[in-house]
This record gives structure tokens, C-alpha cells and sequence, in this order.
């Protein structure tokens, strides 16, 4: 696993970095979040809106937690379980031939497409590498 | 040991951002729990004249015939079938669409899809509010309320 402290440094501002932006953006308009979580037409209206309510917290949380290098295997573990939930609902979205938006930075979202899954599978890789290098002593 | 940690710190944070999420938005709970944003995610203080109506009303805008039906399922399911007169702008192909259609900002605007679980009326009915319509309804009873009670439909791009 990579052991260069400055490299893994790099990740965890990056990933982290990302999180805090989406969460607080999402935070800030709840209902459209809703309405993005919706638009993926997988999930009862009740469920967009509770998760709506939960999930950029989540995300502030773990971006937070893992820039200040608290918990970071749990923080870069749960932010994992999320890049690879927003790929395969990414992936669904396009194979289903949806046009909506992402919903990942509110109302700054991107539309769903190809080169969106690029960037959440790098963000993907970047957290995995982190999940999977924390614990270990740094170089 | 370690797996244990994992499974109790991420619980922990789960936590957290449920006692934070549910806190720092309790009117909007409290709205939900009286019966708003059931079939969309619309803040009515944002869109104060954007109504959800029933198949009643629907039917009584229709009858009236000074309403205008908008269509937000695609071109394939328009064409298959619509309420009669209904213009077709798909969520997904708004602006597209959107362009060939000269409504005058007062008109009333039914927008409609499949029915209480799609999404695209109250979508389409958010961008037609951002173009300055403000007299919007979504009927989100939508086309399978209209068919199952037999109302009248037709094929085709009839408003063409």
C-alpha cells in the first residue's frame, strides 16, 4: 500500500475536501437533494426525503473527520461505501438512459455521463487507497 | 477487533448525522409529517402558487379547456399515448423542447407523468416556474389515473 505520508496527505485533502463541499452544499437545499435522490426513480419518495435529511451530514462528517486525520480508516471506509454506491447508481442512471442531474454539489450538480463516473471512480480509488494504507506506519 | 471498531465508529457517525440531519431541519419534518412534499420535493414557500391536484380537478381543468396540459414522459411514451391536446416537454429534453412551445406566463399549466411515483411533472413543472410561469398545477395522479378512468386520450403529436 502506499506508505509516502504526503501522497496519502494529498488524498485525504482531496477526498475530504469534496465531501465537505457536497454536504454542505446539500445541507444548505435539502429538498433539492430530495428531488435529485428521486429523479434516480429507485427509491419511495419517503426514503429521498429522509435520506436527503442524513446523508450530506454524513458526508460533512466523514470529510471532516478524515482531513483532520481522526478516524480515518472508519471516515475514508464510509466515504468508500458511498464513492462505490454513487458509481453503481451512476452507472444505472446512464445504462437506464436518464438525463438528470447528479445531484452531487446541489445546485452546482453536473449531469449524470461518463466522465462523472471517471471523477467518482478516482475519488473511489483515492478513499480505497486510504481505507487501506491507514492503520499502517507512515513513511 | 479491528472489524469490530470499524462496524461501532461508523455506527457512531450514522448516529451523528441522524440527530444532526433530523435536527437542524425539524420545520421541514414537521411539514412532511403534515402531508407535504409526499409526491414531490417542491417548497411551497419557494413556489408559493405550484399546487399538486387530484383527478378531479384535473378533469375539471380539462373540461374547462382553458388549462394546458404538459406531458413530462418521453417522446416514445407521448406518442404512444396522452391526454387529449396535451403538449409534450420531457424532463430530460426540457430546453429542447421547451423552445417550440409559445405559452403566454399567465397560463395555467397542468403537468403530468406516469403517475404518483415518477418524478419529471414536478421537475418539469420546477423549470417551467423558473421560466416565470407562476399558475402551475401537477397532477400527480398523471397518466395512469387518467387512463384507468377512462378519460379521453389520444395518439400521436396532435398538437402539431
Amino acid at each position: 500500500m502506499i506508505r509516502n505520508k504526503y501522497v496519502l496527505y494529498f488524498f485525504r485533502i482531496i477526498v475530504g475536501g469534496v465531501f465537505i463541499w457536497a454536504g454542505v452544499l446539500k445541507i444548505i437545499d435539502p429538498l433539492g437533494f430530495a428531488q435529485s435522490i428521486a429523479n434516480y426513480r429507485l427509491f419511495p419518495a419517503w426514503m429521498a426525503f429522509f435520506m436527503a435529511l442524513v446523508i450530506p451530514w454524513i458526508e460533512l462528517i466523514c470529510g471532516v473527520l478524515l482531513i483532520l486525520g481522526l478516524f480515518p480508516r472508519t471516515s475514508s471506509f464510509v466515504l468508500s461505501l458511498f464513492l462505490f454506491a454513487f458509481i453503481v447508481l451512476i452507472w444505472t442512471a446512464i445504462l437506464r438512459g436518464l438525463n438528470i442531474d447528479c445531484g452531487c454539489f446541489g445546485s452546482f450538480s453536473r449531469k449524470v455521463d461518463y466522465s462523472l463516473l471517471l471523477v467518482d471512480g478516482i475519488l473511489f480509488v483515492m478513499s480505497t487507497l486510504l481505507f487501506l494504507s491507514s492503520g499502517r506506519k507512515e513513511v | 477487533m479491528r472489524i469490530r471498531n470499524l462496524l461501532y465508529e461508523t455506527a457512531l457517525i450514522l448516529l451523528a448525522s441522524v440527530l444532526l440531519g433530523f435536527g437542524s431541519h425539524i420545520p421541514l419534518i414537521k411539514r412532511y409529517f403534515q402531508g407535504e412534499f409526499r409526491y414531490g420535493f417542491i417548497s411551497l414557500e419557494k413556489h408559493p402558487l405550484m399546487v399538486y391536484i387530484t383527478l378531479p380537478e384535473a378533469e375539471e381543468l380539462f373540461q374547462g379547456g382553458r388549462s394546458i396540459f404538459i406531458d413530462s414522459r418521453t417522446e416514445d411514451a407521448y406518442n404512444e399515448g396522452h391526454i387529449v391536446g396535451a403538449v409534450n416537454i420531457p424532463y430530460e429534453k426540457f430546453n429542447e423542447f421547451f423552445r417550440d412551445t409559445i405559452f403566454p406566463l399567465e397560463q395555467t399549466l397542468v403537468v403530468y407523468c406516469d403517475g404518483t411515483e415518477c418524478k419529471s411533472s414536478t421537475a418539469v413543472a420546477k423549470l417551467l416556474y423558473e421560466r416565470g410561469f407562476r399558475n402551475i398545477k401537477i397532477f400527480f395522479g398523471g397518466w395512469a389515473e387518467w387512463i384507468a378512468n377512462s378519460l379521453p386520450v389520444s395518439e400521436g403529436n396532435d398538437t402539431k
